[in-house]
């Protein structure tokens, strides 16, 4: 069973190796089935794992395996370690399978591209990582597999570099996410120096719980978790650190499916759940964390209201998602945000996936205006982004239902004026996502079919490879029967699995649940409602120019940010680069040169060629060394 | 031992040796210069055989005679070398020679 | 007696000695410089007599005065006037530094000599009469000098090969013995 963890951990990136090191060798199709049957084996792994790990009884859930001590220096060691336990052996499956699915979905999407090899070795780097950060065993371990997806994410958004604007969005996702790894690793260098040198997870959160170590008090407690919420952030493009996930669109749609909803950014929501006994020590920066959440998933929901690409709407609607797991995350109904995890990784890469198709037959068209109509022309494909659409918006049965209402119940479940407010901002929420998705849903697949659509539509040949539809017809599946695994009051096997690592605080009742999830409802349907009638009437749904604006430069962050860092930072380089490096560092080099030519000039001077000076010299010498030898005795 | 003390000798030969060194360092011509050379050799045989004879030991004779035969040897190499420069038509100038300069 | 003639011969040849090596330095006519090198070996010669060296006396007159000079004499025949030796010094610098560095060595000497006069330079040690004679220095080279012996002969070799070679350099038809 750990065997087969530690298989799943290293088979992508055989894959991965593999295709780097066959380089032109093999064919593009070789190197898309070669990535696509190691994310599988892996999902096998995992699956093989997740067997063995339910076959343990209830309290030993929880395996360490060292591979080797991997750094040690006197007292402080860090092992390559993994964690088997219910949490990361969840996240295994749900990596490895919407994985595999991707992966196997980019073998059509991406045909026929010059660099195909390059692109599947990334994927695999990339799958690789992300399980990396899901089974590291230590924090350290964890900041290397954080770091590693970050880099795989720069690679493959900018993957078209011919593309500046491909290349400008990895860089901004690169630097931003920069910004959350710096925050996490002080984080652990401090988490290091106060809990004695540990990093292992069980180690620490010993130490954490005990109250007796230097970690437990308050000051550094906090601190540590503030760090870790800030790389959480980054990762999971919250507010304030969002900006770089709209622009991530510009990397190819299965890379926007695979790290961009449904893996990499909920890589913060496992950091918050994992490490669970540490926000819970700091209360404070639990709070935070659901507050920044609720914040995240309004604005994000209200920008999405007036966007033009149909990526950019559901990239937004994917940070409002994440905005609820952050929510409950932050108030301790850990089983219920990775559950809506896992029904998000499943309906969200459902909706990449089919919009990847339809841009795919449209010949990259992303503009929605220029769609409409596709109902009647790609069928399969209209059913599967119907099907995401309702488990989106919390349509019963659909899985975003059982996960989203939980997350609600729970936060009204905690009561109080927290547990309210987070409440009503979710419900509100609800709403949005009603509105923004049925919008899009319309907008592309309803009405007269506009100029493009019928003169790409005459193709003739199916709405996609089969390589395409297969994978999105299992999401499908998924999407829809994927939440039965919790039905409040009937068995909730899921909940229970998880809280034998991250035991949940607020528990709904049965009562609050299905009253939460009848008001949820109604507001989604109100949304429904609103978009069909505004797209029936042919208007917008935001239509006050003002607010259309502000919406429109998705609240003006990107200028703020602009404002704020990039160009006083700007400035200073130049005037760094101006006044110190040229003038010191330049010259001062050119210098060292300089003057070592010129030394050699004079000392070369001594080599006249005159004999005669060069007796002189001899007897100089030897009237000195009389000198030393008479004085010597 | 009549007459001087070896000590006269020697200072004999030491100022011997201080002209031959000025001559070498200060003349142009190569023949001149060797001449000097062998001055400076000539003095330095005299010191051999005065401490030869302070000591009754014959190892310093032995020295001079074997200096002598160097100096034979060198003296036929240097002129060789001054004729070879004569004959490619050279100036028998030492500082036209510095064909050595760094 | 005896004592006075011979501090008479010593400084009579010392003083040849000495004249004749300035004399060597300062001629500009390289056929008067080299027969003042005669001169002065001869001189030393004669010291080396008063030093109970007979051998290397003779040895010197018939190798150096002889032989060497003669060499030399021939040369500068061969030389004719391109052998002229102008006193054109070179930069006075040059000049300046050669003085101070040959009265530096002189000085030195006659120190280390004045130090050292009272210990080791005023009892002579008592030599037999055969010291310096033919006999005694043969006998010196093949038992406890047989190497010098030896290798001053393969120098004598090398001079020889060399000088040769140095004389038939572009003659290209002639072999080297």
């Amino acid at each position: 069973m750990v065997a087969s963890a530690w298989v799943c951990l290293f088979s992508p990136l055989v894959g991965a190796l593999t295709i780097t090191l066959a380089g032109t060798r093999i064919s593009r199709k070789t190197a898309a089935w070669i990535s696509t049957l190691t994310t599988f084996i892996a999902f096998g792994g995992a699956l093989v794992a997740f067997i063995g790990l339910s076959a343990e009884g209830h309290g030993d859930r929880e395996i360490v395996s060292t591979a080797y001590t991997w750094l040690e220096s006197g007292d402080f060691q860090v092992e390559l370690q993994i964690l088997l336990d219910t949490l990361s052996s969840t996240m295994m499956l749900i990596v490895s399978g919407v994985g595999g699915l991707i992966v196997w979905y980019s073998m059509g999407y991406m045909e026929g591209d010059d660099e195909e090899r390059r692109y599947f070795a990334y994927m695999s780097l990339f799958v690789f990582s992300m399980l990396l950060l899901v089974q590291a065993g230590n924090f350290l371990l964890l900041l290397v597999g954080w770091g590693l997806v970050g880099l795989a994410s720069y690679l493959l958004i900018g993957f078209w570099h011919h593309k500046p604007e491909a290349v400008a969005a990895a860089k901004k996702a690169f630097v931003m996410n920069a910004i959350g790894d710096a925050t996490m690793a002080l984080a652990i260098v401090l988490m290091i120096w106060t809990a004695s040198g540990q990093t292992g997870f069980l180690e620490v959160f010993a130490l954490v719980e005990g109250g007796d170590s230097e970690i437990s008090n308050s000051t550094p407690i906090t601190l540590i978790a503030l760090g870790l919420l800030g790389g959480a952030v980054a990762k999971s493009a919250q507010i304030p650190l969002h900006t770089w996930l709209p622009d991530a669109m510009e990397g190819p749609t299965p890379v926007s499916a695979l790290i961009h909803a449904a893996t990499m950014v909920t890589a913060g929501v496992y950091l918050l759940v994992r490490a669970s006994p540490i926000f819970e020590a700091a209360p404070d920066v639990q709070r935070l964390a659901a507050i920044l959440g609720a914040i995240t998933l309004l604005v994000a929901g209200v920008i999405a209201l007036v966007q033009w690409d149909i990526k950019r709407v559901i990239a937004y609607s994917t940070m409002s998602q994440i905005g609820y797991m952050f929510l409950a995350a932050g108030i301790g109904a850990y089983g219920f945000a990775i559950f809506h995890l896992l029904t998000h990784a499943f309906f969200k890469a459902l909706l990449f996936m089919s919009a990847g198709v339809v841009i795919h037959h449209l010949a990259d068209e992303q503009d929605i205006r220029r769609m409409g109509g596709l109902r009647s022309l790609m069928p399969r494909t209209h059913l599967a982004f119907l099907v995401g659409s309702l488990a989106l918006v919390g349509i019963p049965i659909f899985s975003g239902f059982w996960s989203k209402d939980g997350v609600l119940a729970s936060s009204l479940a905690l009561g109080g004026e927290f547990g309210w407010t987070l409440y009503v901002a979710g419900l509100v929420g609800a709403l949005l996502t009603g509105l923004y998705t049925f919008r899009l849903y319309f907008t592309v697949f309803h009405g007269e079919p506009s100029d493009l659509v019928k003169e790409l539509a005459h193709n003739g040949h199916g709405e996609g490879p089969q390589s395409m539809l297969l994978p999105v017809g299992v999401l499908s599946v998924l999407a829809t029967i994927g939440g039965l695994v919790v039905i409040p009051g009937v068995w909730e096997p899921f909940i229970h699995w998880i809280d034998e690592t991250a035991e949940s605080v607020p528990h709904p009742t049965v009562a609050q649940d299905y009253a939460t999830s009848a008001i949820a409802v109604f507001l989604g349907l109100v949304g429904f409602l609103l978009a069909r009638r505004a797209f029936v009437s042919g208007r917008q749904l935001v239509t006050r120019p003002g607010i259309w604006r502000v919406l429109e430069h998705k609240l003006y962050f990107d200028e703020l940010y602009d404002a704020l860092f990039f160009r006083p930072a700007g400035a200073v380089s130049v005037a760094l680069r101006r006044n110190v490096e040229e003038p010191v560092v330049e010259r001062s080099l050119d210098g060292i040169g300089a003057g070592t030519i010129q030394l050699g000039g004079e000392v070369a001077r001594v080599q006249s060629g005159l004999l005669r000076t060069y007796a002189i010299a001899i007897a100089f010498a030897v009237a000195v060394l009389v000198v030393v030898f008479v004085a010597a005795r | 031992m009549d007459g001087p003390d070896v000590g006269w000798y020697l200072i004999v030969a030491a100022i011997l040796f201080g002209i031959g060194a000025l001559g070498v360092m200060m003349r142009r011509s190569p023949l001149i210069v060797l001449l000097s050379l062998e001055l400076m050799l000539n003095a330095a045989n005299l010191t051999l055989i005065a401490f030869a004879r302070q000591q009754g030991d014959l190892g310093g004779q032995i020295f001079a005679l074997a200096v002598m035969a160097v100096a034979a040897a060198e003296v036929a190499i240097g002129l060789g070398l001054i004729v070879a420069m004569a004959r490619r038509h050279m100036l028998l100038d030492v500082d036209q020679a510095s064909a050595l300069r760094g | 007696m005896g004592t006075v003639i011979v501090w008479i011969v010593w400084f009579a040849a010392a003083g040849a000695c000495l004249g004749t090596g300035v004399a060597v330095v300062s001629m500009t006519n390289p056929f008067y410089s080299a027969l003042s090198l005669i001169g002065n070996l001869a001189s030393l010669a004669v010291l080396f007599l008063l030093l109970s060296a007979e051998f290397l006396a003779a040895a010197q007159v018939l190798v150096y005065a002889g032989a060497v000079m003669v060499m030399f004499l021939f040369v500068v025949a061969y030389l004719g006037g391109r052998a002229d030796a102008p006193w054109a010094g070179g930069p006075p610098l040059l000049r300046g530094a050669a003085i101070v560095a040959a009265v530096a060595l002189l000085t030195e000497i006659v120190v280390v000599l004045g130090l050292a006069w009272g210990d080791n330079l005023t009892d002579p040690a008592e030599v037999s009469g055969s010291f310096g004679s033919p006999a005694a220095i043969g006998e010196a080279f093949l038992t406890d000098h047989l190497l010098a012996f030896e290798i001053t002969s393969i120098v004598l070799l090398v001079a020889a090969v060399g000088g040769v070679i140095l004389g038939t350099t572009g003659e290209k038809d002639e072999e080297v013995a």
